[in-house]
This record gives C-alpha cells, structure tokens and sequence, in this order.
C-alpha cells in the first residue's frame, strides 16, 4: 500500500472552446482528494460539470489544466498504452445500464473481456472468476448465459458492478449508479456496493443528484456550481451545517419521504445560470437570496468552516463568524429513518 | 360523506400476447378521488400505476384489454363512451401532464401557438384572444417573459420551463376538473422538482382543480398531497390519508416502500 491519495484532482478545468470565440468553464479549477477505502460524492444539478469532473479524472476527455494523480501516478502524460494499465486501477459504473452493456454480449463475455485483457488470465481461470464474480454482486451462475435484454433493471447494474469490479481495481467512479432504479431495488444496489467497498477496500467517488442515497453513501461531499465546488467536508457536517446558500438550497428542495418534516425554506431564484465565459464573480450571482454587492467584485475562494469542512461563501461564514445563532444555525431536518 | 369525482372500481386487463392469450397486468383496481384533493398514486415500475390513468382518458397501449370494471366519473361509465363522447371529456373534463413536457410537446410549433390552438379547440373564439390567454397562462405559471417565451419552439425551453408550460396547458388553457400528473418532476433536478410541485399545489388549491398524482418518489407525496393509493403488482395495496399512510402503514408491502425510500435498514 502506498501513502499517495487514491485520487488527487489538482486544479482541474475543462473549457470548451464554442462558436464565435466564446468559452464554456464545464470545470473550472478544481481541487479534490480521495483516500483509500473511503467515497467522497460529487453532488450538484444538472450542468454543474459533475460528469465532465468523472470523464477528465478517466481521461475519457483531456483535460484543459491542472492535473489529476491517480495512486501517485499523474495520468496527463500518458499514451493510449499506458492508460490501458491506468483502467486496471480505476473503473467506472455507468448510470444507464441498458447503455453501458453491450448488447450483444452474454454476461459471461462481458465479464471475462476484463479479466483478458487486464489481468491476461487463461480462460479457465476467467470462467472461474466470471462464477465468482456474479455470485459476488448476488447474482446466480446461471446469469452467465443471460443477455442484458434478458435481465431486469436491477441485475444489469448489478452486472456492471462485477465489471467494474472484475480486474480489481482501488477506485470505481460511481455516476449516478441507482437514477434509473425502484426505490426497493436502489436500496439492494447501495447495500451491495457498501458491502464490495468493505470487503474489496474500494474507494468510491460517487457522483449524485440524489441528496438522500448521497448522505446514506458518502464519507465526504463536494458540492459543485457551475465548474467549481462551493463546499466540501465530512458528510454528517455538510448536511447539519451547510455553509453555502448553494447547499442550503439544494438540502432543502430534497423530498423527504416522512411525514411532517419542515424543512429549511431558503429557495434560488431562476434555473442554473450559464457556463459560457463567467465573470469574475460569484457563479451564484443573481439567484442567491443573501447575496451583497461584494459578491459581485470577485470570486469568492474556498474558506474553512471547521475542521475539514470549506464553503466559498464570505456573506454567510461572515455572518456566522459575527452573529453567533445566525441562519446557519438553524436546525436541518433529520432524514434518518424513525 | 361527499361523492368521488372519479372511481375507478375493480378494473382488470391485461395485454394481449402474440399467442391470443392475454398477460394480466390489473387486478381489480379500485380507488377514488375526491374533489378538491390531490391523491398520489405510488409504486414502482410494472405497478399499473401509469396504465389505470391512461385507461381513465382512454389512451393505453393498444394491446391492452380489459377484462373487467368500470371508471365512473360525474356518475359516467367513461369505459361504454364512444369515441366522440370520450373526446369532449379528455382534455375539458380530465386533462394530463407528461413526464417529459419536451417529448410531450410538438417540436415544430411554437409553445404559445400550441396552447392557443388548444383554447381555441376547447373554448373558441379569435386567434389573438387565445394567443393571450396562452401568454397570460404562461405568466401564471411564473415563466419569465412570456410574450416572448410563447414565441420560441419547445427545444429551447429548460425542462423544467416545459413542465410549467405543459402545466399552464393542461391546468389554465383546458380548465378540466381532473388533472392527471403522471411523474410530473421525474428527470428534474431537485430545486426545479421542489417548484414545480409548490406550482402544481397553487395551482390545484386556486382552480379547486382535483389532482392525481402518479409517481414513484414518497418524498414528494409526503408534502403534497391529501390521500395517497399504495399499488404493486397491478394490484391497489393500500389507501388512506398521507399521513394515515406515512405514520401508520398497515400493510407490509406499504412499510417495505417506505422504508426503501428512506434507506433505512431492509425490512
């Protein structure tokens, strides 16, 4: 075991060069950390760049800056041979299941593609580990000769965590696992992949809309605002105390499946804004009920809230540093269940 | 006790197989809505949940086959109505919102023409008059600028700008006495869900419009709505009061969801 971060993302961006001269900040200088053995979720709406942080840290896409470590090793320099070794140690699960299985491909060729080509195994010994493997995400042997359209739902995720899982990597990026899944089998699917991470050591960067799976999941949350993340710290803090408006908003739109919760009323005005050149300001500007004409000056940086915990918000941290009970304070609905 | 706008008693079916045979996916569903409240009808995929709707306004797949009940509305069998009597009650009398308002819209008419052809369908009279009863709608519905919004075409709406069209559409321009939402903030982010639905309990408390609300998502319910009907396996499990239903589960199945959408512990 090495002491290196299973996973540094060290101002990371990626800018889309549009029509006309104008460019799209998809991410703009991120910083992230993730250890072994732990998840850290990457939570925000849609356009906030959380799925173009996943694609640049597996180098499906360049990045345009910065730099992205994984287990030590930087993966900007390199070449297509050496990212074939890189994916031994750094998988992905994909949202849509039905996407993301080829289908014409029976499990058994889907599972054993992996286990060729990274691990270079003889075929009776990939027959061997295929068994295991879906015995592994609760799947039975006879799954084997089954083709996705033959599966439901749940059991083509479950089919893509033993893929992701087959060559044995340290880090498996999670995007959105459970969007498309019931309630019931959602709840299967996230007791599955905790069970995996304890008994294979894996490190999860989960990325999530899904406020309750993520507060259920996650070790740590970052959340992101149009390319950069607005608040990071331990999950229990990040949901008690949000610091950011941003977080505050999305904790209190999140549906709660109890009855008579009331929950914090702070509300965003209008819809995200656009990626495409931002000014030097605030990304919240324009919607954020406690904004100041210094919001306006100068993007704010991320500053400590506690230990671990960092919020790009002056406006309320000042607030909290000075006015003691001030609306941070104010009681989060509890979401554990009775 | 008061008489349900809409009930849906006993209705079984199924879906016709290649081999003759039918699949039954209904079980006797019966459930009532009463007037003025918002009723959630939940269950996972293959509940029957979407399907019971459709049958209400005569729009399921056509491979499905009925093979019992009736869905009586204002006291009407809506299931023995010929297509002719069937079109003067979808739409004026019971109106539906679509998941996706984008697909559900048509991509080569503007947003403010569709919804002025559809007041001059229900309630006639000049283009102008119905193009500023779409613009006015559209306002109601808090869409920003909305002389100018009902000039742009569908794909450059947001999706949750759609949905509140679709709303304004389905709730403002038919004026029905039923709305039907089938995963009306499915696909949204949460912040945009979070106003739709405030939007959509407005708009029900200010017309005392009845609502059914199909979805799978409890959280939603729990804030929302005055009844809640439980349905698994093309079958209605349970109904009650929300919070009969939220605090008091009497059924395992009802439990078991619950619990799921809560993530706490496996029953």
């Amino acid at each position: 075991m090495s002491d290196y971060a299973v996973l540094q993302v060290d101002k990371l961006r990626k800018i889309f060069p549009l029509a006309g001269g104008r460019r799209l900040h998809a991410v703009d200088g991120i910083d992230l950390t993730l250890h072994a053995g732990e998840t850290l979720a990457l939570v925000g709406e849609s356009g906030s760049g959380k799925s173009t942080v996943a694609r640049c840290v597996t180098r499906l896409i360049e990045p345009t800056a910065g730099d992205v470590r994984i287990n030590g090793r930087s993966i900007r320099p390199l070449d297509s041979v050496a990212l074939a070794s890189l994916y031994r140690e750094v998988q992905m699960v994909f949202q849509d299941p039905n996407a993301s299985l080829n289908p014409r491909l029976s499990v058994r060729q889907v599972l054993h593609e992996p286990l060729r080509l990274h691990l270079a195994m003889p075929r009776d010994k990939r027959e061997a580990r295929a068994r295991a493997l879906v015995e592994l995400v609760g799947l039975a042997p006879a799954h084997l000769d089954r083709y996705p359209h033959e599966l439901s739902g749940g059991q083509r995720q479950r089919v893509g965590i033993a893929r992701a899982i087959a060559a044995e990597p340290n880090l498996v990026i999670l995007d959105e696992p459970t969007a498309s899944l019931d309630v019931s089998v959602r709840g299967q699917v996230l007791a599955l992949l905790r069970r995996l991470q304890r008994e294979l050591k894996l490190a999860y960067f989960f990325i999530s809309h899904d406020l309750p799976v993520v507060r259920h999941m996650a070790d740590r949350v970052a959340v992101m605002y149009l390319g950069r993340i607005v608040e990071i710290g331990p999950t229990a803090e990040i949901f008690e105390r949000p610091a950011h408006p941003y977080t505050r908003a999305l904790i209190a739109a999140a549906p709660i499946a109890q009855w008579g919760v009331k929950r914090d009323r702070l509300r965003l005005a209008g819809e995200i804004g656009s990626p495409v050149d931002p000014p030097d300001a605030c990304r919240l500007v324009g919607r954020c009920p406690l904004e100041q004409p210094s919001c306006r000056t100068a993007e704010p940086a991320l500053l400590t809230v506690a230990n671990g915990h960092q919020a790009a918000c002056p406006i309320t941290l000042g607030q909290s540093a000075t006015l003691g009970q001030s609306a941070l304070d104010r009681p989060m609905p509890s979401q554990t269940a009775a | 006790m008061t008489a349900a706008l809409l009930s849906i008693d006993r209705l079984s079916g199924g879906f016709l197989g290649a081999d003759g045979g039918i699949a039954p996916v209904l079980d006797a569903v019966s459930y009532d809505l009463m007037p003025g409240q918002l009723t959630a009808v939940v269950g996972e995929t293959g509940s029957g949940k979407s399907l019971t709707a459709l049958s209400v306004l005569g729009i399921q797949p056509p491979a499905f086959r009925r093979t019992g009940g009736r869905i009586l509305f204002g006291g009407r069998d809506l299931l023995s109505l010929d297509a002719a009597a069937m079109r003067t009650i979808r739409g004026a009398r019971i109106s539906i919102v679509f998941q996706d308002a984008r697909a559900a819209m048509n991509p080569v008419f503007t947003v403010g023409r569709q919804m002025a052809d559809v007041f001059r369908l229900h309630h006639g009279g000049s283009a102008r008059h119905a193009m500023d009863r779409a613009i006015e709608a559209l306002g109601r519905v808090r869409i920003p600028e909305p002389e100018r919004r009902a000039r742009q075409y569908p794909h450059e709406f947001s999706g949750g700008m759609a949905q509140r069209a679709m709303i304004a559409l389905a709730a403002l321009i038919c004026q029905p006495s039923l709305l039907i939402l089938d995963e009306p903030t499915t696909g949204l982010d949460v912040t945009i869900q979070a106003d739709i639905m405030t939007l959509i309990v407005e708009l029900c408390r200010d017309q005392g419009l009845t609502a059914c609300l199909i979805t799978h998502d409890l959280g939603v319910v729990a804030e929302t709505c005055d009844a809640v009907v439980v349905m698994h396996a093309g079958r209605v499990v349970e109904t009650g009061s929300t919070e009969q239903i939220f605090t008091a589960p009497a059924e395992p199945y009802t439990r078991r969801l619950l619990a799921a959408s809560q993530l706490g512990e496996p029953v």
